[in-house]
């Protein structure tokens, strides 16, 4: 090889390694700007999702009892509960209320359901219980040829696009509208009769037999009233035979038979495109008064809104602060690396908020401080390495050997180290309670994102600085040349 | 400061003052221990409603009440025990936390509605009340997650340095990091016991993470020290292939001799890492700083305890950890002298 052809080998690794870098920047300039556009634009798809304790609102645990139930069916009884749970805090109106069943996990001796509601921006507790509390309203309602056109009507001079779908919208005798949009019945062409839940007594899930003239194994409902509501029922099926009688749950329509003959048994048989699934929860609605399980609230908690916005800004005011002195030490101590880890610390700190975005992660004080803590802990990997690197610069090596061979060499403790914090992460988020588990996961991905951003960014940047010895003496060796040097009378020359 | 102190610690001649003032070292982390154990013990953990279930209500006034008065109010609601402590809320105005057992949504209600109208523009602005079974349950769930996180470490870290062998086991170093632990996690909770003690200042869930992210911090920080040591012992050894016959099988038998003293190997490790230790621990007491000032009454009492924990981790992982590994390693070579 000629020593031409030397130079323009590395002039072009020169570049490939400007490349790099510059696209580095690039990306992560481009994800802060998306981070920030996120979290401005009230319309975003992707906003900061706050834990309660930063938005306001009220936190609820209520228990269930399990204890009449076969532990086989708890589960799914669970998850209709917090179906039903959750339809009545829409109709409550909160932007995005979240409903979750929690297990105790297998530490506690007894196994306890819980089940977690949580209303941002509602502060009246009193309001939020009652209405969670309240008895669930089961309706039958029979379809109205009046009411009907009468929507029509109004849908048409509304918007004439609309008006040929809801005209023609008789809803449909097989659909079954489980836990359907949240339209107001105003919308729904159907009359009260007075008929409601207080008038039943069972309902159960069946299959229909062969001579029924249904297709047979076909999953149905099979409701039984109360005697009152037996003749209720037994009249109105007399009188409308032909029609379709709409059951209602809270308001949403949840399945509209038609009306075969007059049933007077006070008994009456759900049809319909049902799954076994969706029957088996129809029925489970209707026969337990829409709860399947009773509830006892636990615990509340509330935080005022404007408490909260007091609590996020103070916290984001620690953040920067705390981020500021962090990147005034590195770039003390460390000179041109010291900024380069500074950089690594803002993709960091771009990548995680990028991330709490997509994931979601919802972010709570806890959560924010434990962020506000991991950015000093986040260079830790950066010192690693430049205290290995500079030990190698120190003894003869160029900067770009010094940076490869400190890379290599602080790797195993890196690794070692983050490690064993990724299998704690696990744990807490394993054994923890939703608030520990949330702690946990920021810990976590802030672990695996501090590990990729001095691995990569900041490798990627220290190798796009020139090459240089540290006794050339030049002002680019002296701002590689990091911190003060250890054991020997260049001491003398910092105080 | 910091660097002055390196810079003092590094200008000694010795490069092992680790090592060479290991009974210092060890003593004073015997005492701090111990005065810790004890001020825990005798002060006890003022443990909050999280744990124990109850409820707790913050009330903020613009013109607030006397003290009295809120008590005298509330004990005419005879809900038993309650404790009113004097706070201030997050946009500086006079507050009260009343602490009662968990209550009821009534009992809430009377509650809140005799508190706010003690003082002027009274205003309920934080309502916690927790059921005595999830308290327990809380409870039951910390103490795992710590025995949990303390068992992985040590079976990591003994797995990771399981080709360190001689002169100490790796199982050593593994258990080593536990009692390191244990010094970083009661030297906070000593001070939690203090705050309690002096300001009335509860153990929550927080504290528990507290805690648990200084375990992570001082197990880093540990293992970057033994890593070094690792290092060391691996490039200053030599080794001795010895073949041998076994039972008509040629084994190679491969063992290793220290080129220098163990001791001199550990001490130069902590050396070695002694800047980084310190630039991480200044990097994180910063930020510390910054949340325990600027971040709010919420997580005050967490950057604190995190505070005393990361300085307790940084005194172990230099002055206690190697020490202990020397020590450790004497101790077996003596008795192995004995035998």
């Amino acid at each position: 090889m000629s020593d031409s052809e030397q130079v323009t080998a590395e002039q072009t690794q020169s570049i490939v390694r400007w490349f790099r870098g510059l696209l580095l920047v690039g990306v992560l300039t481009w994800l802060a700007m998306t981070v920030y556009q996120n979290a401005t634009d009230p319309d975003s798809a992707n906003p900061f999702k706050l834990g309660l304790d930063l938005a306001g609102g009220s936190h609820l645990v209520y228990v269930a009892d399990t204890s009449g139930v076969e532990p086989t069916e708890v589960d799914e009884l669970m998850n209709v509960l917090r179906d039903v749970i959750e339809r009545r805090v829409n109709i409550f109106g909160v932007s995005e209320p979240i409903v979750q069943v929690e297990s105790s996990s297998a530490v506690s001796e007894t196994a306890t359901e819980r089940l977690v509601v949580e209303l941002p921006g509602v502060t009246d507790v009193g309001e939020a219980v009652a209405e969670i509390g309240r008895t669930p309203l089961l309706e039958f309602k029979l379809y109205s040829e009046e009411l009907a056109e009468q929507q029509a009507a109004i849908a048409s001079l509304s918007s004439l696009s609309e008006s040929e779908d809801s005209s023609s919208s008789t809803i449909s005798i097989d659909n079954v509208t489980i836990n359907g949009e949240s339209v107001s019945d105003e919308e729904y062409p159907f009359e009260d009769t007075g008929l409601t839940g207080r008038y039943l007594e069972t309902a159960m899930l069946e299959f229909a037999g062969q001579q029924s003239g249904r297709v047979a194994g076909e999953p149905l409902v099979s409701v039984r009233f109360t005697p009152e509501g037996s003749k209720l029922f037994a009249q109105i099926t007399r009188d409308n035979v032909g029609e379709q009688l709409g059951i209602f749950l809270d308001g949403d329509l949840l399945s509209a038979p038609v009306i075969n003959e007059p049933i007077v048994g006070g008994t009456a048989i759900i049809s319909g495109s049902f799954t076994p699934e969706t029957a088996r929860e129809l029925a489970q609605n209707l026969s337990f008064g829409a709860l399947p399980l009773p509830i006892e609230l636990q615990s509340t908690q509330t935080v005022g809104a404007s408490l909260g916005e007091e609590v996020l800004q103070s916290g984001v005011k620690a953040g920067v602060f705390g981020l500021s002195l962090v990147l005034l030490f590195m770039v003390a101590w460390y000179r041109l690396p010291g900024l380069v880890a500074g950089v690594a610390l803002l993709s960091y700190i771009t990548i995680m908020l990028a991330l709490f975005q997509l994931i979601p992660v919802t972010l709570t004080a806890a959560g924010l401080a434990g962020f506000v803590l991991s950015l000093g802990m986040a260079v830790d990997a950066n010192v690693l390495v430049f205290e290995r690197m500079k030990e190698e610069y120190r003894s003869g090596l160029s900067s770009r050997e010094a940076a490869f061979s400190g890379f290599k060499r602080a790797w195993s403790a890196i690794r070692d180290g983050n490690i064993t914090s990724l299998l704690s992460a696990i744990i807490l988020f394993w054994f923890g309670t939703s608030m520990v588990k949330g702690f946990a996961l920021v810990f976590g991905i802030g672990i695996i994102v501090s590990m990729f951003s001095a691995l990569v960014i900041t490798r990627t940047l220290l190798l796009m600085l020139p090459d240089v010895k540290e006794r050339q003496g030049t002002l680019m060796a002296k701002l590689i040349g990091c911190g003060i040097k250890t054991g020997d009378s260049s001491n003398k020359a910092k105080k | 400061m910091a660097s002055k102190l390196a810079t003092v610690l590094t200008k000694r001649k010795n490069n092992m003052f680790a090592i060479t003032h290991k009974k210092i070292f060890l003593t004073i982390a015997t005492a701090v221990m111990a005065v810790s154990i004890l001020l825990v013990a005798t002060l006890g953990l003022n443990l909050g409603i999280d744990f124990t279930g109850g409820s707790l209500t913050e009330v903020a006034y613009e013109t607030a009440p006397e003290k009295v008065e809120v008590e005298e109010a509330l004990a005419a609601l005879e809900l038993g025990g309650i404790s009113v402590r004097e706070s201030i809320d997050d946009v500086d105005r006079e507050a009260y936390l009343i602490r009662t057992r968990d209550l009821t949504e009534p009992e809430r209600e009377s509650v809140q509605g005799v508190v706010v109208a003690l003082g002027e523009g009274g205003e309920v602005t934080r309502f916690t009340s927790i059921g005595p079974v999830i308290g327990q349950e809380l409870r039951d769930k910390a103490g795992w997650a710590i025995f949990g996180v303390v068992s992985i470490i040590v079976i990591y870290v003994a797995f990771a340095f399981s080709g360190i062998g001689k002169p100490v086991s790796s199982w050593a170093y593994g258990g080593i990091t536990i009692l390191v632990l244990i010094h970083d996690v009661i030297v906070p909770t000593a001070l939690m016991s203090v705050l309690g003690y002096l300001f009335g200042v509860e153990v929550d869930v927080l504290f528990v993470m507290a805690l648990l992210a200084v375990l992570g911090y001082s197990v880093n920080d540990t293992i970057v020290v033994f890593d070094r040591v690792r290092e060391n012992l691996v490039n200053n050894r030599t080794e001795h292939k010895k073949e041998i016959q076994e039972a008509g099988i040629v084994k190679e038998e491969v063992t290793y001799t220290l080129n220098k003293p163990y001791d001199e190997i550990v001490g130069s490790a902590v050396q070695e890492t002694l800047a980084r230790s310190i630039n991480t621990s200044i990097t994180t007491l910063v930020t510390l700083a910054a949340l325990f000032f600027l971040g709010g009454s919420v997580t005050q009492t967490f950057a604190l305890i995190l505070f005393a924990g990361v300085l307790a981790g940084t005194y172990s992982s230099i002055c206690i950890a190697s020490p202990l590994v020397v020590t450790y390693a004497n101790y077996k070579a003596r008795k192995e002298v004995e035998t």
